[in-house]
């Protein structure tokens, strides 16, 4: 008999393969904050002007939202994780500095240091 | 570029007796040897990291590599390797993976998050809350299944107790007991219930565990209701969240779609099932009996205990009920076990809690510590202290129930009994940070305004008697109070607390009688001088406008009653007997020139 153990296996597998085929090893994830105090703040711009920009034909990144991490002050948070680097924390994120960051950081690698969360 | 490492030492009590203060200045010493500036690696100092018995250890990132039981002597060599050549010294690498790792693999390197440990809120900020896939991609449900294949439900008990988690709703009941009290009862139905009514002001953590990983509530929800016996969970939730509501929503779907609820969870013998109820906000339906009164559709408002809700809960059935927080405990405890979850806090508390950290704090937000952080840990290594160059003046801890705390309680380390000691409580979550520019007896004004208005009215002493309290601190502030006025709020607070029958009216003279024994002076200051330090009660200072002036006539043209007057260019002058302390004249001014003394 199939054990439950053995059936979250299989599923969290499976569940894995799914996320990987929405582009998760792609080079760079960014995750925008979309709790209820970040979209206050206005991460659902944020996150707009990234969908906009995958749509427009930016490739090579995972877009996600994500929950609220608790840097209330800061919000809305944006992180760009990238494999091999240390993950970059931004805060205080609106739509143009959005913009900023798809064209510095995820197309030309360089990490805007002012805005970065330490 | 160069690759940029951050070096995180764990200094944690345990790590921190095991010398990891000794390692960070050899390791200062080896990066100036190979001339290494703080761009390209930055150390880090952490809190507790949850590994006590290797210690002491050492996290480097990117790659998040775990050293243990460092030497100094092997500095030299993971400078060399790791940093240098970019090889991790497998020899001294240990295999550690807890489920609150992931967070700190992605946030560990901030000071804010690095001074945490994150056990609730493992999985906040690090997945999105509306996938399944992503909570089952971190060993979601893998909790369910492991009780679901080789626990029994006494088992799952034993595992609950031996953690020593104790219920993160505010009182502090051993959950453990909870669970086993309410198994014990034979009944044709048992209940679990969620308790996310969340009503402290300025606290959010419920609502951010919902919104940020609904599926880990559920997830030990179910695990109690196998533990104890139970087909049926209810969510109860207030109306003011609809973001938590639509994602809790979409998780019990996700769940029910893909086995995790509903009849042969898992194809397993269990079967569970779990619906939501939505409250409209009142205070007291956080207390169990006024919620479960509001569930089954009567006035909430509490009752006698006993019979508690593990006797005769919900429709008089045996219910378990717990507080988000402590459902979220439940897969960790599960999957890492009851006894690496016991390694962390203090001796009666164990693991971590989850504070709103809000008010006058440079760092707002969620922190969750490890039981037995100080409170200046807390506010000036996590929160990084008070903004503008003002003063701490007190700590209000546990909410509209706690106490405010002084300078002198800031080395209280944050667990149950600590901070009752001290008298305040850990409540639910809530830490407000004042400054100097608040009024101590505002504020417990404030605070009692609050619960006055909550209180449901059904028990005396906390009907008339928060009413009657309200009304000499509205007189004190007021600068009408008298002298004798001190010794009624102390015997009505005491009154109130011992005679109050639930949770609200026992702790609702909290801030009163704390601010009482750690701000007296501010309160005499208020009745014999009649006078407001920090300038806040509105009848007890005046404007006044000094020297600084030069005539601009801005104040003049703001004030609605005409008190200001002057010639332009000449020092302006307010009439005191018609000034109603708007406050409009001090906003005006550029130059500073008016005073409020």
């Amino acid at each position: 008999m199939v054990t439950p153990l053995q059936k979250i296996r299989k599923k969290r597998a499976e569940a894995i393969n799914r996320i990987i085929s929405k582009g998760y090893l792609s080079s760079k994830r960014v995750y925008v904050g979309m709790a209820t105090c970040e979209i206050a703040a206005g991460s659902k711009e944020v996150m707009q002007v990234f969908q906009e920009a995958k749509a427009a034909g930016l490739t090579d990144v995972y877009l996600s939202q994500k929950g609220c991490a608790g840097r209330c002050n800061l919000e809305p948070t944006v992180e760009v994780v990238e494999e091999g680097k240390i993950p970059v924390k931004y805060g205080k994120i609106n739509a143009d500095r959005a913009k900023e960051i798809i064209e510095k950081h995820i197309k030309k690698g360089q990490v805007i240091q002012e805005w970065v969360i330490k | 570029m160069k690759k940029e490492y951050v070096i995180t030492l764990c200094d944690g009590p345990t790590c921190m007796r095991n010398r990891s203060k000794e390692l960070e200045s050899v390791i200062q010493q080896e990066l100036q040897r190979h001339d290494l500036q703080e761009e390209r690696v930055r150390i880090m100092l952490s809190g507790c990291l949850g590994m006590c018995s290797k210690g002491p250890v050492m996290i480097i990132n990117p790659g998040y590599t775990i050293y243990g039981k460092v030497a100094e002597k092997d500095i030299p060599e993971i400078i060399q390797q790791h940093i240098l050549k970019n090889q991790p010294v497998a020899r001294l690498a240990i295999q550690e993976d807890h489920l609150y790792n992931r967070f700190f693999r992605i946030f560990g390197d901030v000071k804010f998050f690095g001074k945490q440990m994150r056990i609730a809120l493992r999985n906040c900020g690090i997945i999105d809350p509306e996938k399944i896939d992503d909570y089952l991609s971190v060993r979601g449900y893998e909790a369910l299944a492991k009780v679901l294949t080789e626990i029994t439900p006494q088992e799952v008990i034993g595992v609950v107790k031996k953690s020593g988690l104790r219920g993160r709703g505010g009182a502090g009941f051993p959950t453990g007991l909870k669970w086993e009290l309410t198994a014990k009862e034979q009944s044709d139905e048992k209940f679990v219930i969620c308790n996310a009514d969340e009503g402290d002001p300025g606290a959010f953590m419920d609502r951010s565990t919902i919104e940020g990983d609904p599926h880990t509530v559920l997830e030990g929800m179910c695990i109690g209701g196998y533990a104890i016996g139970a087909k049926k969970g209810i969510i109860y939730i207030r109306a003011e969240y609809p973001l938590a509501i639509d994602r809790i929503k979409k998780a019990i779907a996700a769940a029910y779609e893909n086995g995790f609820l509903g009849a042969n969870i898992l194809d397993s013998n269990f079967s569970f099932d779990i619906e939501i109820r939505l409250g409209a906000g009142a205070f007291v339906c956080g207390e169990e009996t006024a919620l479960i009164h509001s569930i089954e559709g009567s006035r909430g408002m509490p009752r006698p205990r006993p019979p508690y809700p593990s006797v005769a809960g919900l429709f008089g059935k045996p219910t378990l009920i717990n507080n988000v927080e402590t459902w979220a405990n439940i897969p960790v405890i599960i999957l890492d076990g009851a006894d690496w979850f016991s390694s962390i806090g203090t001796e009666k508390s164990k693991g971590t809690k989850v504070f709103a950290l809000a008010g006058k704090i440079n760092n707002t937000g969620l922190v969750e510590v490890p039981m037995g952080t100080t409170l200046r840990e807390m506010i000036y290594d996590i929160g990084e202290g008070i903004p503008n160059g003002k003063k701490f003046k007190a700590v209000q801890t546990g909410g509209p129930s706690g106490g405010c705390l002084s300078e002198e309680y800031l080395d209280t380390p944050i667990d149950y009994e600590s901070l009752a000691k001290v008298g305040s409580i850990m409540g639910s979550g809530g830490m407000i940070v004042i400054d100097e520019d608040s009024c101590m007896v505002n504020m417990a004004k404030f605070f009692l305004e609050f619960t006055q208005n909550e209180s449901c009215g059904k028990c005396t002493p906390c009907r008339e008697g928060t009413k009657r309290m309200l009304e000499i601190l509205t007189r004190i502030s007021a600068g009408k109070g008298v002298p004798a006025d001190l010794d009624k709020l102390e015997r009505l607070g005491t009154m109130i607390k011992k005679a109050s029958l639930c949770g609200l009216g026992q702790s609702a003279p909290n801030p009163v009688l704390s601010t009482l024994k750690n701000f007296r002076d501010e309160y005499e200051e208020h009745i014999l001088k009649k006078h407001c330090r920090a300038h806040v009660c509105k009848q007890l200072f005046n404007y006044e406008i000094v020297d600084k002036c030069v005539g601009c006539g801005a104040c003049k043209k703001v004030c609605p009653t005409e008190a200001i007057s002057g010639e332009l260019k000449q020092q302006h002058v307010i009439t005191q007997s018609k000034c109603i302390q708007c406050g409009n004249c001090f906003k005006a001014c550029k130059f500073e020139a008016i005073k409020k003394v």
